[in-house]
């Protein structure tokens, strides 16, 4: 036996046994039953106010509960209750949202509850919605309710004046009923707020903990299944199953995906959490993660990029891991890649016939699939509208206008003046030199994507150069409008056409919209489908927009990536979510 | 010499204004602002301004640098700015788990490359001599990502013989279970170059008029080695070794990384990624000081080691 087998079992023995003696309070759970995965990077804390990234979310989503949830099954994506009794009832035009509490739910105990038990209320909701609009927080998420509720902006601003948020001030939109009933009046038409409602960040928070402890990050207290156990910062995040957790059961139902049946056959009826320990190791390598799944120290793992030609016979696992009983399961992520023009550059930017043709030929001259093949190794499809497959408005009969075609583009290039001088690149209209600065970063998917834009741009005569900036500082002159052309991606913050048709609002500018795209058509297009609900009209809407896009060349619509999960045959019940990030509360395993 | 020791400390102040300024200049020029990131996704110019007034990068930089003289007195960096963990914990809790790895590297890597140093200098020239200076230059012109990711793949996970990553909970398992292997790859990498440069040392010893003096009076070779020439010989390698002690305090990023290691370095690192100019101010600071420190203490060692020498 290896010796890490022996260690992995020593560990895992003392573990157990330790754990034992907990097992009969820990409700569903057993706590003998210990998952095993890994986060690729460090998490910066477990505030779900305050982080933002994958990692730490990922924790925070065991940990509190927003008041509503995924279907775990369900794709598209579909909202259900979490917290919440049943789905908001909502009227006055999507204007006036009315959500009831299940009874009885309770934060997970902590000394700043003083040895009672504390039922959640709408008013940790209402607390937490405040906090999130708190300028001395300056929450990374006050964008998912900035101008929504009625007066919440109001008393924002207020605290930006006096100094402090006055938690106590009643806000107009957010009317308590009942401890358990609120009523949440909009500024306009939302639709989509029910997504909001379901974001880690929206998640309901008890202000005595928030006030007992000076580093919010570090001592998360909700509602969730899971309580956070150990905390070995960047190296070791240990989560016991929560013994004050409410009876909840897997009733999820079959979707049109064969394998569905058989997993709702695996985990119907069991109550939920089934695993007592969940045990998350930090490994920011990816031969680390990939020996350690190997070696048997993880349970799950999203296949790192560079072992995907190893661990993959096009898109199914290689013979040799299937023999083990390996499972394998490939989802494209909610998410996009774009290389956006700055449409306010006077070199690239504006709406005249030139300049739109210039950016229609930078386009057509790019080779997605050789993007996909050389820097994405495979993993990856081109995207041909804004919004990514398995997000509501998606709509897999749409046709791209340009298609990668470089001798369109010279033929295009000199039809509006854009001649070749004497070194054989090409000049502007009016003969001075044509030069394309493109933003980039310094890493080595960035030098990847250089060479490819370099030999793209070669294919035209047109000279391109790499100006390589730390992000940070990308990302404010993009802000700032002052970028020609820099290359971005997106995930979904939730899975609707709306949160990626977004980027290319012009209001939007200067916040999101990074192309600084302004086109009076496509804003129109945008406010008419915010009034609207899911439904083909909306659909048609966001055709409407994607094609707007094209015909300006505003981006160059990039990929979709995909994510390859190779799960151990003792996991039960995993079925990778588009939206939720760890499926944690929804498996179980067989050891 | 406490009057010498008293001199040095005072000297270290202004060397130490000297890094302060430096570091700041740096980082104010290339360090990226950190509000763009800490603003998230979506964020509009009220919101980042706020961010900046929070950080105090709003205020004018002579009372920045102002502050920052401040913390560097009191020691006190205060909390990170993109994980709000404060200073003093990130280091309290990283600063182990390199040194776990990184002290007996140096110690090994100092006495193990001492005494091949002696070996093969005692045979210069010979084909033993040769042939290690080969093996040494080869191995030197590897890198120690290769050495990495070969001795992770073969030595943990294909024979077994070590973790393929993680650290533990207690010490002794840490120093004997996780970090052998890490240990093992510093060694590999650092003992090429330093039993080359050692040798060099003592082969400019070994050549001096008191060693052929103490072989004419019948000494053995055991004893002029040894005693004789590692003593003279000591003063550059005492230079080399306190030179890289302050490296300790930055720990061994690709090794932490790729091991799991929840070290120094693996912080220092993220800290520049995300702008996070306490950590970074924080880290530096205490590398210049101990780099002074080290640097004051291999003088009084020359004096230890070497009576001639002449502290003033």
């Amino acid at each position: 036996m290896k010796r890490t087998g022996c260690w992995g079992a020593v560990v895992r023995t003392a573990l157990a046994l330790g754990l034992t003696a907990v097992a009969a309070v820990a409700g569903a759970a057993d706590m003998n039953k210990v998952l095993r995965i890994s986060f690729n990077a460090g998490e910066t804390g477990f505030d779900p106010i305050r982080v933002t990234d994958t990692y730490s979310n990922g924790v925070t989503e065991q940990i509190y509960e927003p008041l509503l949830t995924y279907d775990y099954l369900a794709r598209p994506a579909r909202l259900t209750p979490m917290t919440a009794a049943a789905m908001p009832q909502v009227t006055d035009n999507g204007k006036t949202w009315l959500i009831r509490l299940k009874k009885g739910i309770v934060f997970q105990a902590d000394p700043a509850f003083k040895g009672k038990k504390r039922e959640l209320t709408v008013n940790d909701y209402i607390y937490a919605f405040k906090r999130l609009m708190d300028p001395k927080v300056r929450s990374p998420w006050q964008f998912v309710l900035e101008k929504k509720i009625i007066g919440l902006d109001e008393l924002a601003d207020q605290a930006r004046k006096s100094g402090a948020f006055d938690y106590d001030a009643k806000v107009a939109g957010l009317e308590v009923l009942d401890s358990h009933s609120l009523r949440i009046r909009l500024n306009d038409t939302d639709y989509n707020f029910g997504y909001i409602l379901a974001m880690p960040a929206t998640s309901a928070q008890a202000r005595e903990v928030v006030d007992a402890y000076e580093d919010s990050n570090a001592h998360p207290v909700g509602t969730g299944p899971y309580v956070l156990k150990k905390w070995v910062r960047g190296s070791k995040i240990i989560l016991e199953a929560n013994p004050d957790y409410r009876q909840q059961v897997w009733d999820f139902q079959s979707g049109a995906d064969p394998e569905d049946k058989k997993l709702v056959a695996e985990m119907k009826g069991k109550k939920i959490p089934q695993i007592g320990v969940v045990d998350i190791s930090i490994m920011e390598e990816g031969q680390s993660r990939w020996l350690a799944f190997q070696d048997g120290q993880l349970d799950y793992l999203n296949i790192p990029q560079e072992y995907t030609p190893k661990a993959l016979v096009g898109d199914k696992l290689a013979p040799d891991l299937a023999k083990q009983g390996l499972r394998l399961q490939r989802v494209i992520d909610p998410d996009l890649t774009y290389t956006a023009f700055n449409i306010k550059d006077p070199v690239v930017g504006g709406f005249t016939k030139e300049r739109v043709a210039l950016r229609r030929a930078i386009v057509m001259a790019f080779d997605t699939d050789e993007e996909i093949k050389v820097v994405r190794r495979g993993q990856a499809i081109a995207a041909r509208t804004p919004i990514p497959p398995g997000v509501v408005g998606y709509n897999p009969k749409y046709q791209t206008a340009f298609k990668f075609d470089p001798a369109l583009a010279n033929r295009l290039l000199d039809q509006v003046g854009y001649k070749k001088g004497p070194d054989g690149m090409r000049l502007q209209p009016d003969g001075k030199p044509l030069l394309l600065r493109m933003a980039t970063e310094t890493n080595a998917i960035d030098r990847d994507f250089n060479e490819l834009w370099k030999k793209s741009m070669d294919r035209i005569g047109i000279r391109i150069e790499f100006v390589p900036q730390k992000f940070s500082d990308n990302y404010r002159a993009a802000k700032a409008c002052q970028l020609m052309v820099w290359g971005q991606a997106w995930i979904a913050d939730y899975p609707d056409g709306e949160n990626f048709m977004q980027l290319l609002y012009g209001p939007n500018t200067g916040q999101s919209n990074n192309g600084c795209y302004q086109s009076a058509a496509f804003d129109k297009l945008f406010a008419a489908a915010k009034k609207l609900p899911d439904s083909p009209e909306r659909n048609k809407l966001y055709d409407q927009m994607s094609r707007q896009m094209e015909v300006d060349a505003a981006w160059r619509l990039g990929v979709h990536r995909i994510r390859n999960q190779i799960i151990r045959p003792e996991v039960k019940g995993f079925k990778k979510h588009p939206v939720l990030l760890y499926e944690v509360k929804y498996l179980d395993v067989a050891r | 010499m406490t009057a010498y020791i008293i001199r040095r400390l005072w000297q270290m102040i202004p060397t130490l204004l000297g890094v302060m300024l430096l570091v700041f200049v740096i980082f104010n020029m290339v360090g990226g602002d950190p509000a763009y990131v800490l603003a998230g996704k979506i964020s509009n110019q009220e919101q980042i301004d706020n961010i900046r007034k929070q950080l105090g990068v709003d205020q004018p930089y002579h009372v920045q640098l102002g502050i920052f003289a401040k913390q560097v007195v009191t020691g006190d960096f205060g909390a990170s700015w993109s994980t709000n963990e404060k200073i003093s914990n990130i280091l309290g809790t990283r600063l182990g788990p390199s040194l776990m790895v990184l002290v007996p590297l140096l110690f090994l890597e100092t006495l193990l490359a001492i005494a091949f140093a002696l070996a093969v200098a005692y045979v210069r020239g010979s084909l033993t001599d040769r042939a290690v200076m080969i093996v040494c230059t080869a191995g030197m012109s590897i890198s120690i990502l290769v050495y990495i990711i070969v001795f992770q793949y073969w030595l943990a996970y294909k024979l077994g013989w070590f973790p393929v990553q993680g650290w533990g909970n207690g010490f002794w398992e840490n120093l004997f279970v996780y970090s052998s292997l890490p240990i093992l790859i510093g060694l590999v990498v650092s003992i090429a170059p330093n039993l080359r440069l050692y040798r060099t040392f003592v082969l400019d010893e070994i050549n001096q008029d008191y060693v052929r003096t103490a072989r004419a009076k019948g000494l053995s070779d055991n004893t002029i080695l040894w005693t004789h020439v590692l003593r003279n010989a000591s003063i550059p390698i005492i230079t080399h070794v306190m030179a890289g002690l302050p490296g300790l305090l930055v720990g061994a990023f690709l090794i932490e990384r790729f091991f799991s290691i929840p070290g120094i370095g693996r912080e220092v690192i993220l800290a520049v990624e995300r702008s996070d100019f306490p950590v970074v101010k924080a880290i530096t600071i205490y590398v210049a000081v101990a780099t002074m420190v080290a640097n004051l203490l291999a003088d009084l060692m020359y004096k230890a080691v070497d009576p001639r020498v002449q502290l003033k």
